[in-house]
């Protein structure tokens, strides 16, 4: 990653001798332009990398620049105070804002953005102890190593230094345990919930996140700006802070500064070109802002940021895999025998359809049930009531000996149950290596703030060397670090059975895992199984393929229309004639 | 590769920046309200900067007009760009007080003359080592509302409602308005807000009405001043009201038509120029800027926000050749000059007034820089 | 407060409420069809309303140019399109529809000199102005990614808004003036007939039996020959028809200016989003509820009318969330 060092360094050392060649202006654009960028950088967390949105950006910023300028001038407290009152009070709004409105569908976080945006901007304008409409003068100036803070070219230093803290730690961040849920977020809710990430936790950290950078830009810029009134903080600007972000590349981090240097030097040079164009005044950047926008989404959804990277071409160095750790705690499994899970008069209905009725079966650790049965007699509806990614109506499930039928999918995850999926849910751009780390998301502790600060690379370092050491057993080591999505199908079925490894489970729920499978392939993943097996892990798998079944499990359940038709083992199973009926009879 | 345009642009555009503008001997920098919520007032001061002298004392002036579409921070922005990259000899802006009060610190700290060209008494006062550099053009809000309160008190008006717009200017006005009331014993019963662009204000004038004032007072600028004004006539109020200064346009005519009729304002002198009697020497002034703003944009298109840049020009004018005689345009001496030549400002008719200026008082203007003004058939009649 | 003033109160409640619902059953059926959450829904109420005030005053209408130009826009990506499908018969009707229609009407609206036409033939021109504008607005910014995202679509969606507004400025529509007074009782009984008329429309007649079809399963609905560019258009098509029909009723009791949509719209879009953006009803009365609310605490704190207006939502969307228990993968 050669080329990126040398960018960052030619970056840094522009910043660096800005100040001393540019004029004043051209310091103010530059401050703007930092203290945008980091707003925006909490929109590419939130938007690009956790795939929800928000409007109400800018509303964030005006608590951050109102909490301090309302006690710095009104009760003569120091800014430093001021930042910490403007923190705690975003946080503390965010996590309510987003505990209402995150468990619904993805849009009703905006939509809520936006109301809460245009409320809060009229609550600035009518509390008179924040100065209404017309604002908080008399803010102080900030003062750093005993030197006061007082003009624009004092400053910059200051942002520009925070806004790299801030690049860096979110860098940090997507690179870890935490980032990886967070990034999951977008495409992949269903399989992390699977893997026990708690999907809701994950969005308010990345929405918690983002309005707190959002918070640090508005205090920066009151004790900048040193007035603040109620304009700045309008949804116009939520919106335009969401333009920086797609502009620049909503998905990278460097898109967020990109985008705001964009839109901030556009605007001022439309500002000063178009109205002369049409001869008449008004706001008409908007209109070009608009149409790009437009353009982008339609054109380039990823922005400018990809475009740029590719005007300076750089090789990809070769990685190593990950370097040795000490292994992570395994779960104890249970002695051989042992029921895992007992599913008992389990029904589940969609409307009018009743699609499990009244399913009975028990797996037992160090044993492989199939479960077999036709097109659409309810498998992977079971495989859903079991796991908890759709529970089931009626009926109960127990793992262990505790019913979980009514359990969220991650806290079945955390008991020792992990699973695949019939329709592949791998994140086709995140590495094979990544993707795999997320089945030991739940064997990881350390939150979100290390993450930041890097200070849990131990733990990182084993997980890594877990997942690493899941995708060797599995044939997969000269992939450790290919986008999922570039393998094929059949190789993604074995990243999914490696991810579901790498949870440590005792009870391993697998969906056709052969299918798409070379008969070598095959060959391998059977002796894989059976490997687990004997290792003491119980084993339920859903299959079509016969021969690779009846070789394999040790008892069969065959399913019809929802309902169990049969149970044996493989022999009898062959041999029962209502299982000739159902497949043979049925076939026209 | 579609970005290499992009880019181009984007280099050419920081060059174009970079290089200097061709320095003329006085630059004056202009930022004004052109777009956004003050824009019918940024709009003929914009307007009137184009009719404005481009030689005083045998000195070529030039003008870099710049919007700040009504926002405090662009306002800011501009102000340091004309500063650092045009380097303005003065100031004049901006539109609005927030706008204004916020560039006080950077003018200040550059130590260039501002002249602003918004109401709020704030702006240069108190009087302190900032506010040194700047100067206002209008009257404040506080003149133009003693001057209301007088008329209600010698009309006999024992209360008041206000209704007044949810943003800068109707918190102003409700400031000074509530204040002066006060003092002059005239009990204000209701105070209400409303939006530039609500479509319906039944609510807050159901409030109003349910107060029973003797008269209403909106404060709000524009045509948007008229929706309270229509819904108190169609519910039958029949009370006197009164308007504030910033709905003196043709427009505000034209749309609030005759449920306008009897309503009363105050306003500078300009706004009934031709009626002002004969011996006023404002009437010689304001006539010859109406003569040169209609000439170039129509008949009845002039209004008193223009007015106001139109006297920060005549306050340049007069002072300019003072401060020539101390020092160069373009340098520091020169501005400092400037400030003290405008603060010797001594009996300058302008359109709105007479201006006094003094180290203590930077806007120097007396009750002769108000009228009372009453809505008759359609046009504002002077109320003697 | 008496009972003549809350009933007074409750009148204006009703007047501004039945405008939301009009938008709020615009919205979920813009929503149900293309997952598109139209905020530029507000636009067009405001383009419908100055379309008409231009007219009456007797001045070309701004939204001419707007549809003139979008027309052509809209003609080049069909005709674009129709080559590279090498559908060359295509293209007259496209240049018919796109072009020729457009500039038909601005002849008409030259020599028949609008001012002076009867009321409700103004009301028709200004339709016939505005809804066009709909369609079109869907084939340039909606069509070529129907499949993305909500949260994209979305971000186009607030992309249009803050075009149309600049464009809304830029061809000079400052305000609408003021009419008649009392018409509120029109509003409410027109917003009721077309209700009613919508009701019909989609129970009754295919097309809007193919609409719902499509709501329910683009793919089924794909599968049964409804093209969902087709039933995107032809939302698009409604919803401008709503917005400005919407807006041609409240120009004659209120000023319009050209960005006083995008409040009106987004009140529309609270009392959708109590009907979940799914339920006709519960957001047509969720509607009529916002607008209650507003008349009354215009009343009761003006100052602070937007904010309890907006806040609305917050307890709404608890309540709803209260409701969900899901995982949901599409986003």
């Amino acid at each position: 990653m050669t080329r990126n060092r040398i960018l960052l360094a030619v970056l840094l050392a522009a910043l660096a001798l800005g100040p001393l060649v540019l004029a004043e202006f051209h310091i103010t654009l530059l401050n703007y332009i930092g203290l945008y960028a980091m707003v925006a950088l909490g929109l590419v967390l939130l938007t690009g990398v956790g795939g929800l949105t928000s409007f109400g950006q800018a509303a964030f910023v005006g608590l951050g620049a109102y909490a301090s300028a309302y006690l710095t001038t009104a009760h003569g407290a120091s800014p430093w105070l001021g930042l910490l009152a403007g923190l705690a009070l975003t946080a503390a709004v965010a996590l309510l804002l987003g505990a209402i409105t995150l468990r619904m569908g993805g849009h009703y976080l905006p939509l809520g953005t936006i109301a809460w945006g245009i409320s809060l901007y009229f609550l600035f304008g009518n509390v008179e102890f924040l100065g209404g409409h017309t604002g908080i003068s008399g803010i102080p100036a900030l003062t750093l190593f005993g030197q006061e803070l007082k003009s624009g070219r004092d400053f910059y230093y200051l942002i520009w230094f925070v806004l790299l803290v801030l690049v860096l730690a979110t860098r940090n961040l997507l690179d870890s345990r935490e980032g990886r849920a967070i990034r999951a977020l977008k495409g992949g809710a269903l399989m992390a919930e699977a893997m026990g990430v708690n999907t809701p936790r994950s969005k308010i950290v990345a929405f918690t996140v983002a309005a707190l950078y959002a918070c640090l830009s508005g205090w920066l810029y009151a004790h900048l700006q040193r007035f603040v009134n109620p304009t700045p903080f309008s949804l116009n600007m939520g919106i335009e802070y969401l333009f920086m972000a797609v502009v620049g590349g909503v998905a990278h981090v460097w898109g967020a500064l990109l985008g705001a240097g964009i839109i901030t030097v556009l605007k001022q040079w439309l500002q000063d070109w178009l109205p002369g164009l049409f001869g008449q005044s008004g706001n008409f950047e908007m209109i070009v802002f608009g149409l790009l926008m437009i353009f982008i989404l339609h054109r380039a959804r990823e922005g400018l940021w990809p475009l740029l990277l590719r005007l300076f071409p750089g090789s990809v160095a070769h990685r190593p895999p990950p370097a040795a750790a000490e292994p992570l705690p395994r779960r104890t499994l249970p002695p051989a025998g042992t029921p895992l899970l007992e599913v008992r008069e389990a029904s589940k209905r969609f409307g009018g359809l009743l699609a499990n009725d009244r399913m009975n079966l028990t797996v037992k650790a160090g044993e492989i049930l199939a479960l077999i049965g036709p097109n659409g007699a309810g498998k992977s509806t079971m495989f859903n009531g079991i796991s908890g990614v759709d529970p089931v109506t009626s009926g109960s499930v127990s793992f262990l000996g505790e019913r979980v039928e009514t359990l969220p999918a991650r806290e079945i995850a955390r008991r020792g149950m992990s699973r695949t999926f019939q329709h592949v849910r791998l994140l086709p751009a995140m590495s094979v290596l990544e993707n795999v780390a997320i089945g030991a998301h739940l064997r990881g502790a350390r939150n979100f703030v290390h993450a930041a600060l890097h200070s849990e690379r131990g733990e990182e370092a084993r997980l890594l060397h877990e997942a690493a050491g899941q995708l060797v057993r599995c044939d997969l080591a000269e992939h450790l670090y290919d986008p999922a999505g570039s393998l094929p199908l059949g190789k993604q079925r074995i990243v999914e059975i490696a991810r579901a490894l790498a949870a440590d489970p005792c009870l391993l729920l697998l969906d056709e895992p052969a299918a798409g499978l070379r008969y070598l392939e095959k060959q391998a993943l059977a002796d894989l199984l059976r490997r687990l097996r004997d290792e003491g892990m119980g084993i339920l798998l859903v299959e079509h393929d016969m021969d690779f079944v009846m070789g394999l499990a040790d008892r069969v359940v065959v399913m019809e229309f929802g309902k169990k038709l049969a149970e044996g083992l493989p022999d009898e199973i062959q041999r029962n004639p209502l299982v000739l009926e159902a497949y043979l009879g049925g076939v026209e | 590769m579609k970005l290499k345009p992009l880019l181009a642009a984007l280099f050419s555009l920081a060059g174009a920046s970079v290089s200097l503008l061709a320095h003329a001997d006085i630059t004056v920098g202009v930022t004004l309200s052109a777009t956004g919520p003050a824009a019918s007032l940024g709009i003929p001061e914009k307007n009137t900067f184009a009719l404005m002298p481009t030689t005083i004392a045998g000195q070529k002036v030039s003008y870099v007009v710049l919007d700040d579409a009504s926002d405090t921070t662009t306002a800011v922005k501009n102000t340091r760009k004309l500063i650092a990259e045009n380097k303005v000899d003065v100031i004049i802006g901006s539109t609005t007080t927030p706008n204004s009060l916020a560039m006080v610190d950077v003018a200040a700290e550059a130590e260039t003359p501002m002249i602003a060209m918004a109401a709020g008494a704030r702006i240069v006062e108190p009087m302190d080592a900032k506010r040194a550099w700047v100067f206002k053009t209008p009257q404040n809000d506080a003149q133009m509302a003693t001057a209301i309160v007088e008329h209600m008190t010698s009309n006999n008006v024992k209360t008041v409602a206000f209704i007044g717009f949810s943003d800068a200017y109707g918190e102003g006005w409700w400031n000074e308005f509530s204040k002066i009331a006060e003092v002059r014993k005239i009990k204000v019963v209701a105070n209400e807000r409303f939006n530039r662009t609500d479509t319906s204000v039944t609510g807050q004038v159901l409030k109003v009405l349910a107060a029973r004032p003797d008269a209403v007072l909106i404060g709000g600028a524009g045509t948007p001043a008229a929706l309270p004004q229509k819904s108190l006539k169609e519910k039958g109020y029949k009370g006197t009201i009164y308007q504030t200064h910033g709905v003196a346009n043709a427009d505000f005519l034209r749309v609030c038509g005759k449920d306008c009729e009897g309503t009363l304002l105050p306003a500078g002198p300009v706004l009934v120029a031709t009626q002002l009697p004969e011996n006023n020497p404002i009437k010689k002034v304001a006539l010859d800027y109406v003569g040169k703003y209609e000439a170039a944009h129509g008949k009845g298109s002039v209004s008193t926000f223009g007015a106001h840049a139109w006297d920060a020009g005549l306050l340049l004018a007069d002072a300019l050749p003072r401060a020539l005689k101390q020092a160069k345009p373009g340098t520091p001496e020169f501005r400092k000059a400037l400030r003290t030549a405008l603060e010797s400002t001594r009996e300058l008719t302008a359109t709105h007034g007479v201006f006094n200026l003094s180290p203590q008082d930077h806007l120097g203007f007396d009750q002769r820089a108000r009228v009372m003004v009453r809505v008759e058939n359609g046009a504002w009649k002077l109320v003697k | 407060m008496d009972l003549q003033i809350a009933l007074l109160l409750g009148q204006d409640g009703i007047t501004n409420g039945a405008i939301y619902a009009l938008l709020a059953l615009a919205l979920v059926l813009v929503f149900a069809v293309t997952r598109v959450i139209f905020i530029p829904q507000g636009e067009f109420v405001a383009f419908g309303a100055l379309t008409l005030a231009s007219l009456q005053a007797g001045k070309l209408p701004g939204t001419l140019w707007l549809l003139l130009g979008l027309g052509a826009a809209v003609a080049l990506v069909e005709v674009a399109s129709a080559l590279r499908d090498r559908h060359t018969r295509r293209i007259p009707a496209i240049l018919l529809l796109n072009c020729v229609l457009p500039l038909i009407l601005a002849g008409l609206l030259f020599v028949l000199s609008p001012a002076n036409l009867p009321l409700a033939l103004q009301v028709v021109l200004s339709l016939v102005l505005v809804v066009p504008l709909g369609p079109m607005i869907y084939r340039l910014a909606f069509q070529p990614i129907a499949e993305a995202s909500v949260l994209v679509l979305l971000i186009v969606a607030v992309a249009v808004h803050v075009t149309l507004v600049g464009l809304g400025l830029l061809f000079s529509f400052t305000f609408g003036e003021t009419l008649l007074q009392g018409q509120t009782i029109l509003v409410v009984a027109s917003s009721a007939v077309l209700i009613v008329a919508l009701y019909f429309f989609f129970e009754r007649t295919i097309h809007g039996k193919a609409l719902r079809a499509t709501a329910m399963n683009r793919t089924g609905a794909r599968l049964m020959g409804i093209s969902a560019s087709m039933a995107g258009k032809q939302c698009f098509t409604l919803a401008a028809l709503i917005g400005a029909f919407s807006g041609v009723l409240i120009a004659p009791i209120t000023t319009i200016y050209y960005d006083s949509g995008f409040l009106i719209g987004l009140k529309g879009f609270v009392g959708a989003i109590v009907g979940g953006l799914a339920s006709y009803p519960v957001a047509a009365a969720g509607a009529m509820l916002v607008g209650l609310l507003e008349s009354y605490a215009s009343f009761w704190a003006s100052a602070f009318k937007e904010v309890i207006v907006f806040t609305l939502i917050i307890p709404v969307l608890l309540w709803r969330s209260l409701k969900t228990h899901h995982v949901d993968e599409e986003e």
